[in-house]
C-alpha cells in the first residue's frame, strides 16, 4: 500500500510543472474568458452580465463573422492539404539512399526553425509585393507584374504559402514513419509484380495513415488558429480577404477592447475546432490503419 | 493520492491570487521612491527623455526614474493591459484620442490643477479641447501636432508642375494628373487607403462640418457623402493616387512603400510630429491643404503630439505630477528634450528652444502653417476606434471599385448609425 501510493505521488510531481502551468496559465483564463463571453467585459471597469446578447449578435449580426469565418475556411482547405502533401513528398524524396541525404533533411527543416514569426512575414511582404522579388523574377520571362497581396484574389493563396513552407516538422514525423515500414512489405510487393504507384498507394499510404491523422489534426488545429502572417503582412487586407477568424478575435479584443465580444468569438472558434476535430477523429476509423502487420 | 491531488490543486490556485494581488499590497514607500515613465518613439526621443530624467534625479536624488519605452506598434495594447492589471507606469504618455476612450471606462487618470502644474504656460483652449473629459484636466500636452501637405517640389517640377502652386481640389486633379500622364508607374499621391480616409475625413469636414458630431450623429447626408465619393474616384480615374492593389499592403506605413522612397509619388497628407520619418531620405516640402469656397470647418487636424497622464493607481502621484512639471516648465528639462515630442506646448518651452536656435525652420512653418489653417477638433465619436473601423471597410470596398460614390456614401451613413447606436 505504501509503495503504491508513493509511487503515484512521484508521477504527479514529474508532471508538476505542467499541472501549474496549466491551473495557472489556461485553466484560469479559461474559466474566466467562458464567463466573460456572456459580458461586456471591456477590459477597464466591470464587465456586466449580457446572457446570450453577444452570441446572439453574433449569429445575426456581425457580417464580419461571416466574412472571416469564410476567410478562415478556405485558408484551411488551401493550407493543410497542400502542407502535408507537400511534407510526404519531401519525406519520401530524403527517404532515398543519396549521399548527403542528411544535410537535405537539415536544408529542409530550416523554414520550419525559422517559423511562422513576425520576421518570416514581413521578408514574405517583401517578396511578394508589387515591386517585389517575385514580380522581378517572372518579369524576366516576360510575365506581368502581379499584385500577390493586393489583389483579394491572389492575397489569401499567398498567405496560405507562408503556412506551406513551413512543412519540417509534419515532414519529420513522416519521415520517421517512412523508416517503420518494414522493408520486406516492398520486396514482396515487388516480386508480385507491384508497380510504383500501386506500392505507394497499398503500402506507403496505409502504413503512414496514423501520422497523416496525426499531422491533419494537429495542422488544422494550428490552421485554424493561425494569426501572425495574416497580421503583419497584409492586416486582413485588401478588402478581408485575408481576415483570419484570428485577425477579427485580436481586432474585437485588443483593438476596439471588447473583451466579452472577443471571448464569445473565441468560444464559437474552440466550438469549431472541436467539431472538425472529432469529425476527423470518427472518420479514421475508415481510413486509418493501425500496424498490426508484423 | 486524492488529498494530496486536491490540496495541490488549492495550493496552486492560492498562489494565482497572491500573484493577482501581489501588486496591490505593496505598502506605499516612504524614502526613496521609484516612478515609472512610458512612452513610444524612436531613438530621436529615447535619449533626450532620459537624460532630462537623469537631470531630475541629479536635482532630487531620493527620486528614481525608470522609463520604459519602445516603438508605437502594439504600445496602446499594452498600455490598456497594463492599467487592466494594476501594472501600468506612473507617468504614461499617451495619444490623444485614447484619453476619451480610457477615461471614459473608469478614474483611470489622475486630475491636475493648477496648484501642480504652472497651467499658464499651455493654452487654455489647448488644455480644455484635447486634455479634459467631463471637466478634469486629465493630462498635458508634449507638443502641438497639425495635419500637413508634404510636396516633393523637384518631382512636381519634373512634370511640368509649378511646385509653388496653392492647391485647391480642383488643381489637385487637373495638374496632379499630369504626373501619371507622362509616367504610368508615377502619380501625384502617395496615400495608401488609410490615408484616403483622412482625405476623405477632410473633404466631408469642409462639405459637412464633420463625419459624426459631437451628438453622436452623422453629420453629412447622402448627397454629401456622394460629392465626396464623387469627387475621389476622379483621383482614382485620373491617376492621382495609385490603385488600392498596390498600396493596400502599406496600410498605415505609406512611408514604407518602395514607389514613395523611390521617388514615384510626388505628395502626401500627414503629421509635423512623423513628417521626418515619412519625408526619410526625400527632399520636401510642406504647403497648406486645399480648402472649398464656403467650407463649413477646414477639416485640418489639430491636435496635442502626445498626451503625458498620471495613473491613478499610483503610489505617488504628487510626486508624478512634480516630474511633469519638471518636464514641461524646466529651462534645463526642456533644452535637454528638445524636439523630442515636436514643438512644446509651452510658452517658455517655445522661447527657450528659439533663444538655442533648435527649432528647425521646416518644423516650425508647417507647424505656423498648419494652426493658421487648422479646423474644429474632431468629436470623440469621429475618432473612436470603431468608428475608424467603418470607415475604412467602406472606404476600401469604394477604392477597390466595388462601391459607386452614391452606394459608398448610402453605405457608410447605414454602418457608421449601426455601430453608433452601440457606443
Amino acid at each position: 500500500m505504501l509503495t503504491r501510493k508513493r509511487y503515484n505521488y512521484t508521477g504527479y510531481l514529474y508532471i508538476l510543472p505542467w499541472i501549474i502551468g496549466f491551473l495557472l496559465l489556461q485553466l484560469v483564463p479559461l474559466i474566466n474568458s467562458f464567463w466573460y463571453s456572456f459580458t461586456n467585459f471591456q477590459l477597464l471597469g466591470d464587465p456586466k452580465f449580457l446572457g446570450l446578447e453577444n452570441y446572439k449578435k453574433i449569429f445575426t449580426a456581425d457580417p464580419t463573422f461571416l466574412q472571416s469565418l469564410k476567410v478562415t475556411s478556405y485558408y484551411v482547405l488551401i493550407a493543410v492539404p497542400l502542407k502535408i502533401s507537400f511534407a510526404l513528398v519531401i519525406a519520401i524524396i530524403l527517404n532515398q539512399n543519396i549521399k548527403g541525404i542528411n544535410l537535405f533533411r537539415t536544408l529542409y527543416y530550416i523554414p520550419s526553425i525559422l517559423g511562422g514569426s513576425v520576421a518570416i512575414s514581413v521578408l514574405w511582404k517583401y517578396l511578394f509585393m508589387n515591386q517585389g522579388v517575385v514580380n522581378n523574377l517572372i518579369g524576366q520571362f516576360g510575365f506581368k507584374a502581379v499584385d500577390w497581396l493586393g489583389d483579394p484574389r491572389f492575397a489569401l493563396g499567398t498567405i496560405s504559402l507562408v503556412t506551406v513552407w513551413q512543412f519540417g516538422s509534419s515532414m519529420l514525423l513522416f519521415l520517421a514513419g517512412l523508416k517503420q515500414i518494414p522493408v520486406s512489405q516492398y520486396e514482396a510487393a515487388r516480386i508480385d509484380g507491384a508497380g510504383r504507384m500501386r506500392i505507394f498507394w497499398q503500402i506507403t499510404i496505409p502504413e503512414l495513415s496514423p501520422i497523416i491523422l496525426f499531422n491533419l489534426i494537429m495542422q488544422m488545429i494550428n490552421a485554424f488558429q493561425d494569426f501572425t502572417s495574416a497580421f503583419v503582412i497584409t492586416q486582413g487586407g485588401p478588402l478581408k480577404s485575408t481576415y483570419l477568424y484570428g485577425l477579427m478575435l485580436y481586432d474585437q479584443g485588443f483593438k476596439f477592447f471588447k473583451m466579452g465580444y472577443s471571448s464569445a468569438l473565441s468560444w464559437i472558434l474552440f466550438a469549431i475546432i472541436l467539431f472538425f476535430t472529432s469529425l476527423t477523429f470518427r472518420s479514421s476509423e475508415s481510413w486509418v490503419h493501425y500496424g498490426d502487420s508484423l | 493520492m486524492k488529498k494530496t491531488l486536491v490540496l495541490l490543486l488549492i495550493a496552486t490556485l492560492a498562489m494565482g491570487a497572491v500573484f493577482a494581488t501581489g501588486s496591490k499590497e505593496a505598502a506605499a514607500q516612504s524614502g526613496p521612491i521609484t516612478l515609472r515613465l512610458s512612452w513610444w518613439g524612436g531613438d530621436s526621443r529615447h535619449t533626450p527623455t532620459l537624460k532630462a530624467m537623469e537631470a531630475y534625479t541629479a536635482q532630487n536624488p531620493n527620486v528614481k526614474l525608470e522609463g520604459e519605452y519602445g516603438g508605437w506598434d502594439g504600445y496602446y495594447q499594452k498600455i490598456v493591459t497594463q492599467i487592466a492589471g494594476g501594472t501600468a507606469a506612473d507617468i504614461i504618455q499617451i495619444d490623444q484620442p485614447w484619453l476619451a476612450e480610457l477615461a471614459s471606462k473608469g478614474d483611470v487618470f489622475a486630475t491636475i490643477d493648477s496648484s501642480m502644474v504652472d497651467l499658464s504656460q499651455f493654452d487654455a483652449d489647448f488644455l480644455k479641447n484635447y486634455c479634459t473629459y467631463e471637466g478634469k484636466l486629465l493630462g498635458l500636452p508634449t507638443g502641438t501636432n497639425v495635419n500637413t501637405f508634404i510636396v516633393d517640389a523637384n518631382m512636381l517640377s519634373s512634370f511640368g508642375i509649378d511646385p509653388n502652386t496653392k492647391w485647391t481640389w480642383e488643381n489637385i486633379i487637373t495638374e496632379g494628373r499630369k504626373i501619371n500622364q507622362k509616367d504610368k508607374t508615377a502619380y501625384f499621391s502617395g496615400a495608401t487607403p488609410d490615408i484616403m480616409r483622412y482625405w476623405f475625413e477632410i473633404y466631408i469636414a469642409q462639405l459637412a462640418g464633420a463625419v459624426v458630431d459631437n451628438n453622436k450623429k452623422v453629420a453629412f447626408t447622402q448627397a454629401q457623402g456622394t460629392e465626396a465619393f464623387t469627387y475621389f474616384k476622379r483621383w482614382f480615374d485620373e491617376g492621382i493616387v495609385a490603385p488600392f492593389s498596390q498600396t493596400s499592403l502599406f496600410y498605415q506605413k505609406f512611408q514604407e512603400n518602395p514607389s514613395w522612397i523611390n521617388g514615384k509619388m510626388a505628395t502626401s497628407w500627414t503629421w509635423v510630429s512623423s513628417m521626418d520619418k515619412d519625408i526619410g531620405a526625400r527632399t520636401m516640402e510642406t504647403r497648406q491643404f486645399p480648402v472649398m469656397a464656403g467650407a463649413k470647418n477646414s477639416g485640418v487636424l489639430m491636435r496635442p503630439s502626445q498626451i503625458f497622464v498620471v495613473n491613478n493607481n499610483s503610489k505617488n502621484k504628487a510626486e508624478a505630477i512634480k516630474v511633469l512639471n519638471y518636464l514641461f516648465t524646466d529651462a534645463q528639462a526642456l533644452e535637454l528634450l528638445g524636439l523630442a515630442r515636436g514643438i512644446p506646448a509651452t510658452t517658455i518651452g517655445r522661447s527657450v528652444l528659439a533663444q538655442k536656435g533648435m527649432i528647425t525652420t521646416m518644423a516650425e512653418k508647417a507647424t505656423n502653417e498648419g494652426i493658421a489653417q487648422a479646423g474644429l477638433p474632431q468629436s470623440v465619436y469621429q475618432m473612436n476606434s470603431e468608428v475608424i473601423q467603418v470607415m475604412q471597410d467602406v472606404i476600401d470596398e469604394f477604392g477597390f471599385g466595388k462601391l459607386t460614390p452614391a452606394e459608398a456614401s448610402a453605405k457608410l451613413i447605414k454602418n457608421l448609425e449601426a455601430t453608433l447606436a452601440t457606443l
